[in-house]
């Protein structure tokens, strides 16, 4: 067992928050047209109401806790959307006032969640993990059932983009919004179901973001959010296979980066493809049409 | 209590100045700097390690000269104007609005990690103490009679600098970073280099960054990582929105009502036994809310940016009847009654 | 394709060219939207650039001015060589441009509007800005004494403290050709100044197009209506799918041959329909 080996199955953990996170913001962008700064606080506010259902009431199982937090979480952005931010983009031509409010958001969220959990680290109560050996790699069940989670997302993503009518409209929509609503395409409705599900995944993001840290803490979210923006802009902002693609690799050269480097600094390494991707390539790996 | 006054005084005076270096950013120009704070951190620690002497016992840090106010605030300012200048090049030409947005709060948390990481640049987690208070030697200062005269410093500091912002915004450079922000195809169209014109307004907009910075850990003689979390920006845009975006007197009404009344006071309360911090965290989420509130009901903020009048600019006007004195000009007026709004042609191509 | 020869200057005039280009090419993902246009523009006269929509004139005066980079050719303004020049390189050369739907500075007031567009202000340095305020000063007056002097021609005096967003759709018009003219061009590009405009204000503004040639101002006009290009232009190119179909005066060119008349036929009927 080399360190190198250690590090790309840390990479792998990564690599699978990273990428369910950065869906979640892709999702979001390609209806929105915007950037949510607050997106790191919704993944915090996810991994507390898991907390809160894994350890304060009910006392779930992690995991059946994570699914109800998500759901919480779904209906969270779609409430954001109807009373904040849709209202705001809707009304100011210029861009600026709506990416002021989700920062303004992202303030009020955090120390919300300060205010109510305080800034003690916290642990969730996870079941006993039992290490595998996966080839060369060693990893816990919690470890695998995390990427066992986020690739069962990408798939189900995957699917539904490409062959439901839901995920077709989707695609319609961030592609050409106003396009898209000529040609009967109920754009309120796949508004409110993408803030649904880009709600819920950052909430899956936030849980197992602190579960793949084995701690939470209520900054951590926001601290996350500039290696989500990596991955996001790697990938092509607003595409959701670039964000997929993104995720892989900010996601596994933070993890491999940590094995040469002071690990400390390994999600800046994330700042360093950002700057790379905007010098070389500034439209990501895999360019949307017509937004080039 | 007098401690408390002019603490709360000095935060008036630095906050002015912060705000009037982000308003020639985004209020004049629409950069829009969400890393603003990172460049005032630069100017507190370039500021302290300059003013601190070689070395300190317990203590790691650069330079360590041992310079005079105001040489080692001057040193701030322009290394956080060294900052901008760097980030303004890498990013300013080629970013679209938030893109830029997206890569200035990255480096402003990328920036946060590394110092409160790296513990041989600026003392990491712990930040700098210590740092000499300006002048107090030599006028034999209580430390009650520091607070108060460094407040009043900050005062004189301010109002310079407002001098020299009141210039800057009235001189045609100040129009034409406006201009800019506007519509930057036309300000390029009618020959302004768009890119030079923000890295301008980004190198000016930083100075006062870093000034406030260094007069902030001087004042405090300390500064740290806690100091300066990403969210500060959003108090410097919530003094600037609530005051009015483009109005440099906005600047220091937003000052005045957001980070005096609104962050600072409360913060002299006794903290509520069990919770510590929660009056802290309130009053941070209820910047966010009232930010959220003004941008709502009153986007132009308290004092709007004014519009500039005709004798201003030193020429004398024509009574009204006599404007209209050339016959044309009458015709052509009244043609422009029935003039319809150009209908949206195909644009771009 | 070409029917008269497209390298002498406007057909066969011994005029000194003020603008040239050949070989331009721009695409858009694939679509040609100019594939080889070359013209040249006579000094100090009016020439009316036409072609059915989607024939690359608005592509043309952006690739021109600066605004966008064509794939290949090249662009003279004179004798100086302004291929891949930003925008404002080339208004400093002396060529501005107006936009077909106009482009206001909406948070300045009018006057402002002209005032940004004066040439060589000492004031857009910061270091005049902080060292040498009479200059400025002396400069912000002569050039807000020239900008009021062009908003009374131009009908907009009594607007000069409105900030231009509030101005109706003809008085943007009006605003966005004064403000070109307060850049003092030797060459100008319109881009549909006529677009959108009362009837009433054709004719006015013809005059002041007229005007500016006496002025010795160089004119480009992207124009769909014949009956202003006959009134008011000396030359005319005509675009058609992105190349350069002919030049030469309007009633050579209806004279020509049967394509042309055909062609031209098209566009009047374009213009009648709008």
């Amino acid at each position: 067992m080399t360190l190198f080996w250690l590090s790309f199955g840390f990479g792998l953990v990564t690599t699978s928050v990273l990428a369910v996170a950065a869906i979640g913001l892709s999702l979001q962008f390609g209806i929105t047209n915007y950037v949510n700064f607050a997106y790191g606080d919704f993944m915090a506010l996810g991994a507390y109401f898991t907390y809160v259902l894994n350890n304060e009431v009910f006392h779930l199982n992690i995991w059946v806790a994570l699914a109800l937090a998500a759901l919480l979480m779904g209906g969270f952005g779609v409430l954001i959307n109807r009373l904040l931010l849709g209202p705001f983009a809707r009304r100011f031509h210029s861009t600026h006032y709506v990416l002021i409010v989700t920062f303004g958001l992202s303030l009020v969220m955090l120390n919300v969640i300060y205010s109510i959990w305080g800034a003690d680290v916290r642990f969730y109560a996870l079941p006993f993990g039992v290490a595998h050996h996966v080839g060369p790699l060693l990893l816990t069940t919690n470890q695998l059932i995390v990427m066992g989670i986020a690739v069962a997302l990408l798939v189900a993503v995957h699917t539904t983009l490409k062959t439901t009518r839901l995920g077709k409209s989707m695609r319609a929509m961030s592609d050409n919004g106003t396009l898209a609503m000529t040609s009967g395409i109920d754009t309120k409705r796949i508004t409110t179901i993408t803030w649904f599900l880009s709600g819920a995944l950052s909430g899956v993001a936030g849980a197992v973001l602190g579960i793949g840290e084995g701690n939470l803490t209520p900054a951590a979210g926001e601290l996350f959010l500039f290696v989500i923006f990596a991955a996001v802009i790697l990938g092509g902002i607003g595409s959701i296979y670039g964000a997929m693609a993104g995720a892989v690799v900010v996601g596994m050269s933070t993890e491999i980066s940590a094995a040469f480097i002071n690990p400390a600094y390994k999600l800046d390494i994330a700042f360093v493809v950002l700057i790379l991707t905007l010098l070389i390539r500034p439209n990501g790996l895999i360019a949307r049409p017509g937004t080039t | 209590m007098t401690y408390y006054i002019f603490t709360l005084v000095f935060f008036l005076f630095d906050y002015f100045i912060l705000a009037m270096g982000l308003n020639i950013q985004y209020g004049s120009t629409g950069i829009l700097n969400f890393a603003y704070i990172g460049f005032v951190a630069v100017g507190a620690y370039v500021t302290g390690v300059a003013a601190m002497p070689a070395n300190v016992t317990g203590e790691h840090y650069i330079l360590g000269l041992g310079l005079p106010f105001p040489l080692n605030t001057l040193l701030g300012g322009v290394a956080a104007m060294g900052l901008a200048g760097l980030v303004a090049l890498i990013t300013l030409r080629r970013l679209r609005t938030d893109y830029l947005a997206i890569v200035l709060i990255s480096l402003s948390l990328v920036f946060y990690d590394f110092c409160n990481n790296d513990v041989s640049l600026f003392n990491g987690a712990d930040g700098l103490y210590n740092v000499p208070e300006p002048l107090t030697r030599a006028l034999g200062l209580s430390s009650n009679g520091f607070i108060i005269f460094f407040a009043c410093l900050t005062g004189v500091v301010s109002l310079l600098m407002w001098l020299v912002m009141s210039r800057i915004m009235r001189a045609p450079l100040g129009r034409t970073f406006r201009a800019v922000r506007d519509d930057h195809v036309t300000a390029a169209a009618l020959g302004k280099d768009t890119f030079r014109m923000q890295l301008k307004s980004m190198l000016i907009g930083s100075f006062f960054a870093g000034i406030g910075g260094g007069l902030l850990i001087q004042f405090g003689g300390s500064f740290n990582p806690t100091a300066w979390l990403p969210g500060e920006t959003f108090v410097v845009f919530a003094v600037l929105i609530v005051g009015g975006a483009g109005n440099n007197m906005g600047m220091f009404v937003g000052a005045l009502l957001v980070e005096t009344l609104l962050v600072h006071l409360p913060a002299f309360l006794p903290d509520i036994p069990g919770h510590p911090g929660l009056i802290e965290y309130f009053d941070l989420a209820l910047v966010g809310l009232v930010l959220m509130v003004m941008l709502w009901f009153r986007p132009q903020g308290i004092v709007p940016e004014r519009v500039r009048r005709t004798p201003s600019f030193g020429v004398s006007e024509k009574p009204e009847h006599e404007a209209g004195r050339l016959d044309r000009t009458t015709a052509l007026a009244a043609a422009l009654g029935a003039v319809e709004p150009a209908a949206g042609a195909e644009e771009g191509r | 394709m070409s029917i008269t020869d497209t390298s002498n200057p406007a057909a066969g005039t011994t005029l000194s060219a003020a603008l040239r280009c050949s070989g331009l090419t721009k695409a858009f993902q694939g679509v040609h939207a100019v594939n080889g246009a070359e013209f040249s523009i006579p000094t100090g006269q009016i020439t009316a650039l036409i072609g059915p929509n989607g024939a690359g004139k608005t592509t043309v005066v952006n690739i021109l001015s600066g605004a966008m980079k064509s794939d290949s050719g090249q662009i003279f303004i004179g004798e100086t060589e302004t291929t891949g020049w930003p925008s404002h390189r080339v208004a400093r050369h002396g060529l501005l441009r107006t936009f077909q739907l106009s482009r206001e500075l909406g948070g300045l007031t009018v006057l402002e509007n002209l005032l940004t567009a004066a040439p060589n202000q000492a004031g857009d340095s910061l270091f005049n800005v902080l060292t040498r305020p009479g200059l400025i000063r002396r400069q912000e007056r002569e050039n807000a004494q020239r900008a009021l002097e062009l908003l009374e021609v131009y009908g907009l005096y009594r607007h000069r403290d409105t900030p231009a967003r509030e101005l109706s759709g003809g008085q943007k018009k009006l605003l966005e050709i004064s403000r070109a003219v307060m850049g003092s061009p030797s060459i100008l590009l319109l881009d549909e100044p006529m677009a959108g405009v009362n009837p009433a204000l054709i004719d006015v503004l013809g005059n002041y197009i007229l005007e500016l040639k006496r002025d010795g101002v160089t004119v480009l006009m992207i124009e769909h209506n014949l009956g202003v290009v006959e009134r008011i232009c000396d030359y005319v190119i005509v675009l058609a799918e992105g190349r350069t179909l002919a030049t030469g005066r309007l009633s050579d060119l209806r004279q020509n041959t049967e394509v042309v008349k055909a062609y031209l036929g098209e566009v009047m009927d374009a213009s009648a329909a709008n």
